[in-house]
């Protein structure tokens, strides 16, 4: 094979090494492709093949797994996914902007009209004009109110660059500016462990457990495999590929048990699954504590380990005995709870005792971004913790992101010799990077315009230590103004945070008085902005990339440009340097270096450079890092812990695992939403998202909102040949291509509903429309809906056509407290859509262009069509 | 030197890469005198299909694949009067693009089902080509087997021993047709029947007890033991009509059915049994 690839000659193709994965953070590189050109054309993408230039044997030092008499080796190719390979559609999109547009009922010198946004349509302006007109607003509001009025947001969705970094260019110039608000992301994906179990076991800065080595040590010591909300066949495609898949198959050929536990048999338990226990949505705290509660009942945990590696022991089991609350935590209680007949959830607890289990997330899947999910998070790990954490075999193993933000406790693959690093070159914002006195936690970006002034605990940067929750924050800050204007790129706010239709109508509002984005696509919130700049896509530039969390071996390559830019488009970067020369900054801004420069001065600073010259570098195309030797003696997970607490203690307050949580109790002691031991908490001040309650008699279900399994969250929704995949979306009766929801026989059977029905889903914060996918794979009393559909307003705020869920997910954070986002695992009602009555209503929306089988595209927007 | 290709729906994840690759190879490619492009949308010379089997909670998803099967004695190859339609000496057949009249004929005389397509911008008949184009650059792999992730797709030489070792152990689409296909299968699905069977009295999860499916018209009996949930699944079924029996020690055996597995895989649901 290795020799096939090298020919690539007869047909006078050139073949590019591309870094194809969407995380958007420089650490985060994967996925990386083979691009064939010819002629200034894309003629294909396909898996990368590590043996291209290289013998294995002799320059990767492959590894291995050999456990239980069989024998795992990772693929010679990468395992990238389909999103990868159709990603020459995604640059020749109908929605690809490939000119600076301005609103057309947006004037600075006159009618701004920030009530339009979202309504209004666009049309071609010049760079100059683009240009004079930001840098001239930039300094009109900064002379008027501050830098601080500029909210820039630079943290949203995009696709992973370095030198021509799509998040954050900006960061760098408006510092040397004077100033600006950070909008900060908040830990968007693992939202329970980072507001809750970080209170429980440390584990800076992520608060998923300690990952080292883990894929072995699974392999080589697990019998049960719990995959709690984790869908290892969708979450990590865009981050890492498919090894998780191969590792699945091959689990189940050693006879490790895999369990599901989440309330859509999902891509992962419909091909993977040995049970599948389906849960109703954001009620796994319960379920938890009735298996605890049958564990203290039996004695069937460690209770010596307990006594030298926890603290709050009693306090926890006085709740779930009932002792506190008289409410004993059984099965019994738990099942109509959480809808799990009460004897599985005895066979489970039993099981789970009896045998060395290590439960797998991915990330969070659903199971862990919805109202209160502190408290599952905590209370999955108490459960780890009862069986004796960090014993061969028992840990909490993540399908995604091995090796996140460069820590090598991330790493569950073996170890590489060296981890490819281009934090140096790149030109973006991180997630680690701090913006006092003026930032706004993502999610409280709303609530801040809106409401004008807001208050809350932690979130300086998506990378902050468990103590910065306890910090109080406000805003405006200190000394700080208001935001008057907005500034964002590769942005993807409403169709992935809270309440996206909160997030319109603060874009609306009358104190946003310009806002301006950058990306390569109209959609989303690019729909709001006032101004809009044409962006690359990543495969219209050069630039270097790393191939770090595939699971496979590490890559270092340099990135050339496949095809030229599209229209009068620019890189991330080169808008940036635009707008820095018009502002006087430039120098300051660049530090004097050039982008083959900075791609240079990447592979310098890339750890690797002293294993490969640069142009042995070019010459090869890529660079494979071998694996470490020794790889297989790293403890895995929690094992140094676990053998010795005292000597390798936890980063929580005590050193140890926490079921009272010490740091909850000092700084938040009557908190009734994250107690200090975690409880099963059913409503709130902050939610009523849960069945029984009041608003479950207006909104019966529950929906269950994953990642998207056919792009990564708001990307790829135009792909045309993902979208005729049936779970994709799915053609209504006026040829628009609906987002599908998914419903029970019996949920539909209710409500008059057929298969391929377009439907409503609606709370009071909104309504999306969807078309019906009837099946098996939900359980009754739930609908899933997965979130990043490209927003295609009817109403905006009100009523979306494109099937954005997250327009209609609760406004309010994770809890009081904690402002992570809580998007799924909330209440709605569902009916059939009388669309003749909807276009009667709505004339001018329905009446919008839509490209058949990719979706709105640029003509639905632009003045006289393009 | 005969070029097949074998299927393992037992590993396919679903992630349809190999139904993406061929698009991202013959849609807007031309590649004649092998294919002229395949349109955007709509056709799929390799089809992911998807079937759910099962109800709430057992549920299995199978993604079934349809390709052209390159036969030996290829229907469509018969029936072209334009002959327009060839088979190369690595056994791959050809639709000619510039041979086809667009008469269709092909697409009525093939016997299974999504693989010729008609292009109507183009008036021609289109289907899998094995990616000869790329073989004929010293390809070893198809675009779909090349994309293939977890090795459900296996391409080669139908002499190389490896190949023959799956080519033995595998199964024909359409067995009962004469048309010797180049394309194999492993795991061809089956049907199941499965339940959960429990003591409502204690409330608990029924374990061991033996449940045994007989076949009301051969007599063939399969036989499992429930697992710590009580469950049963009894695999690879024949089509037909089932009775139920579950026994255990202690208890009043139960006796369900006709349990009818020739449509579609049946859950029995949660089935009490009564201490006797």
């Amino acid at each position: 094979m290795a020799q096939d690839r090298a020919k690539n000659s007869t047909s006078g193709e050139k073949t590019l090494v591309r870094d194809i994965s969407f995380c958007g953070v420089p650490e985060n590189g994967s996925n990386a492709s083979m691009v064939d050109v010819k002629d200034g054309k894309i003629i294909r993408i396909r898996p990368m093949h590590y043996d291209w230039k290289y013998d294995p044997q002799k320059d990767m030092n492959p590894w291995k797994f050999q456990v239980r008499g069989k024998t795992f080796e990772p693929s010679m190719k990468t395992l990238i996914p389909p999103y990868s390979i159709a990603y020459k559609k995604r640059i020749y999109s109908p929605a690809r902007i490939r000119y600076p547009m301005m609103r057309v009922d947006w004037d600075p010198d006159g009618e701004r009209n920030p009530q339009n946004r979202g309504k209004s349509k666009y049309k071609r302006i010049s760079w100059d004009q683009a240009l004079d007109i930001i840098t001239s607003e930039m300094n009109r509001i900064k002379e008027k109110y501050g830098p601080t009025a500029l909210l820039y947001q630079s943290d949203q969705h995009g696709e992973n660059k370095v030198v021509q970094a799509c998040h954050g260019a900006g960061r760098k110039l408006l510092r040397l500016w004077g100033g600006f608000t950070q909008q900060n992301r908040q830990p968007d994906s693992w939202e329970g462990w980072w507001w809750g179990s970080k209170h429980f076991w440390g584990c800076e800065p992520v608060g998923q457990g300690q990952q080292s080595n883990l894929l072995y040590d699974m392999s080589k010591n697990a019998e049960l495999l719990l995959f709690w909300g984790c869908d290892q066949e969708t979450t990590p495609w865009g981050w890492q590929g498919q090894l998780p898949s191969r590792l699945s198959y091959w689990w189940t050929e050693l006879g490790i048990k895999q369990i599901y536990v989440c309330p859509d048999l999902n891509y992962a338990a419909a091909v993977h699954a040995d049970r599948w226990i389906p849960v109703l949505p954001n009620t796994d705290a319960a379920l938890y504590l009735a298996i605890t509660y049958q564990w203290f009942t039996d004695g069937t945990y460690d209770k010596e380990y307990l006594d030298t590696h926890a603290v709050g022991v009693d306090e926890y089991k006085a709740y779930v005995m009932g002792d506190e609350d008289g409410v004993p935590k059984t099965p019994e209680w738990a099942a109509p709870i959480t809808g799990v007949p009460a004897r599985v959830i005895k066979a489970l607890a039993k099981e789970w005792a009896s045998k060395r289990t290590t439960v797998v997330i991915g990330n969070g899947g659903p199971g862990i971004r919805g109202p209160y999910a502190t408290e599952a998070a905590r209370l999955q790990n108490i459960c780890l913790a009862m069986q004796g954490l960090g014993k061969p075999g028992i840990n909490q193993a993540k399908m995604i992101e091995w090796g996140l933000f460069d820590k090598p406790d991330q790493y569950a693959q073996p170890k590489p010799l060296r981890v490819p690093y281009l934090r140096a070159a790149y030109t973006g914002g991180h997630p680690d990077e701090t913006n006092h006195p003026s930032f706004i936690p993502k999610t409280y970006v709303p609530k801040a315009i809106l409401e004008g002034e807001c208050d809350w605990y932690g979130c300086e940067s998506e990378c902050a230590d468990r103590k910065d929750q306890f910090v109080h924050y406000k805003y405006p800050a200190e000394g700080c103004s208001k935001i008057h204007a907005v500034w964002t790129d590769s942005p993807s706010w409403i169709t992935c945070w809270n309440s996206g239709n909160d997030y319109v109508r603060a874009m609306q509002h009358p104190d946003i008085e310009f806002m301006w984005c950058q990306h390569p696509w109209l959609e989303n919130d690019a729909l709001l902005a006032d101004i809009i700049l044409p962006v690359n896509t990543k495969l219209e530039e050069d630039d270097i990339a790393g191939d770090i969390f595939s699971g496979q071996y590490n890559l270092l390559f340099p990135e050339h440009k496949c095809v030229e830019p599209l229209g009068e488009s620019y890189s991330d970067y080169e808008i940036v340097c635009m707008l820095a020369d018009r502002l006087g900054l430039l120098k300051e801004y660049t530090g004097g270096k050039t982008i083959p420069e900075l791609i240079k001065y990447g592979w310098e600073t890339s750890r690797c450079s002293d294993l490969i010259s640069w142009e042995e570098l070019n010459e090869k195309g890529y660079y494979v890092v071998p694996t470490a030797d020794g790889w297989e003696e790293v403890p895995a997970g929690f094992y140094n812990f676990y053998k010795d607490p005292e000597k390798y203690p936890l980063t929580t307050p005590t050193g140890k695992l926490e079921f009272l949580a010490t740091g909850l109790q000092k700084h938040f002691p009557k908190d009734l939403e994250r107690p200090p031991v975690p409880k099963w908490v059913a409503k709130g001040i902050s939610h009523e998202e849960t069945i029984g309650t009041e608003r479950s008699k207006k909104y019966p279900l529950l929906v269950c909102s994953n990642h998207p399994r056919w792009g990564v969250h708001s990307q790829h929704d135009d792909i045309t040949w993902l979208r005729e995949i049936p779970t994709c979306k799915i053609k209504g009766p006026d040829g628009y291509q609906y987002h599908p929801v998914w419903l029970h026989p019996s949920t539909a059977g209710e409500r008059g509903i057929k298969d391929g029905d377009v439907v409503s889903i609606f709370n009071e914060r909104g309504t999306v429309l969807g078309a019906a996918y009837i099946t098996e794979r939900i359980m009754p009393d739930v609908v899933y809906m997965d979130h990043g559909a490209k927003w295609d307003p009817i109403e905006p705020g009100v009523l979306d056509r494109g099937g954005a869920i997250n327009t209609i997910v609760p406004r309010n954070t994770t809890s009081k407290n904690a402002v992570g986002h809580a998007v799924s695992g909330f209440l709605v009602e569902i009916e059939k859509t009388d669309l003749e009555a909807i276009k009667r209503k709505y004339p001018g929306a329905f009446e919008r262009p839509f490209h058949p089988c990719a979706g709105p595209g640029l003509e639905a927007c632009v003045m006289g069509g393009e | 030197m005969g070029k097949v290709m074998i299927i393992d729906l037992s590993i396919c994840n679903g992630c349809h890469n190999c139904q993406v690759a061929c698009k991202d190879e013959h849609v807007a490619n031309d590649w004649s005198p092998i294919a002229k492009p395949q349109p955007d949308t709509g056709q799929f010379w390799t089809k992911v299909i998807n079937l759910e089997l099962g109800t709430v909670p057992k549920v299995q998803v199978t993604y079934h694949h349809s390709i052209c099967q390159h036969c030996e004695d290829a229907p469509c190859l018969e029936a072209c009067p334009q002959k327009a339609i060839y088979r190369r000496t690595d056994g791959v057949v050809i639709i000619d693009p510039g041979r086809c009249r667009g008469n269709q004929l092909c697409l009525e005389a093939c016997p299974y089902e999504n693989v010729i397509y008609f292009n109507d911008d183009l008036n021609i008949a289109q289907k899998c080509t094995f990616c000869a184009h790329l073989l004929d650059q010293g390809w070893s792999e198809t675009r779909c087997s090349d994309a293939c992730p977890t090795g459900a797709f296996t391409f080669g030489d139908e002499d190389d021993p490896k190949i023959k070792e799956k080519i033995a152990v595998s199964e024909l689409l359409k067995p009962e047709l004469p048309t010797r296909p180049r394309v194999y299968y492993l795991n061809l699905p089956k049907k199941w029947i499965a339940g959960a069977v429990y003591d409502k009295e204690a409330d608990e999860c029924t374990e061991g007890a033996t449940v045994t499916a007989t076949n009301a018209a051969t007599g063939e009996k399969v036989t499992t033991t429930t697992d710590n949930y009580g469950d049963f699944w009894l695999k690879n079924l024949s089509d037909g009509a089932y009775t139920i029996l579950i026994e255990k020690p202690g208890y009043l055996t139960q006796k369900l059915g006709p349990i009818d597995a020739t449509s579609k895989d049946q859950n029995l649901g949660d089935i009490v049994v009564w201490k006797a």
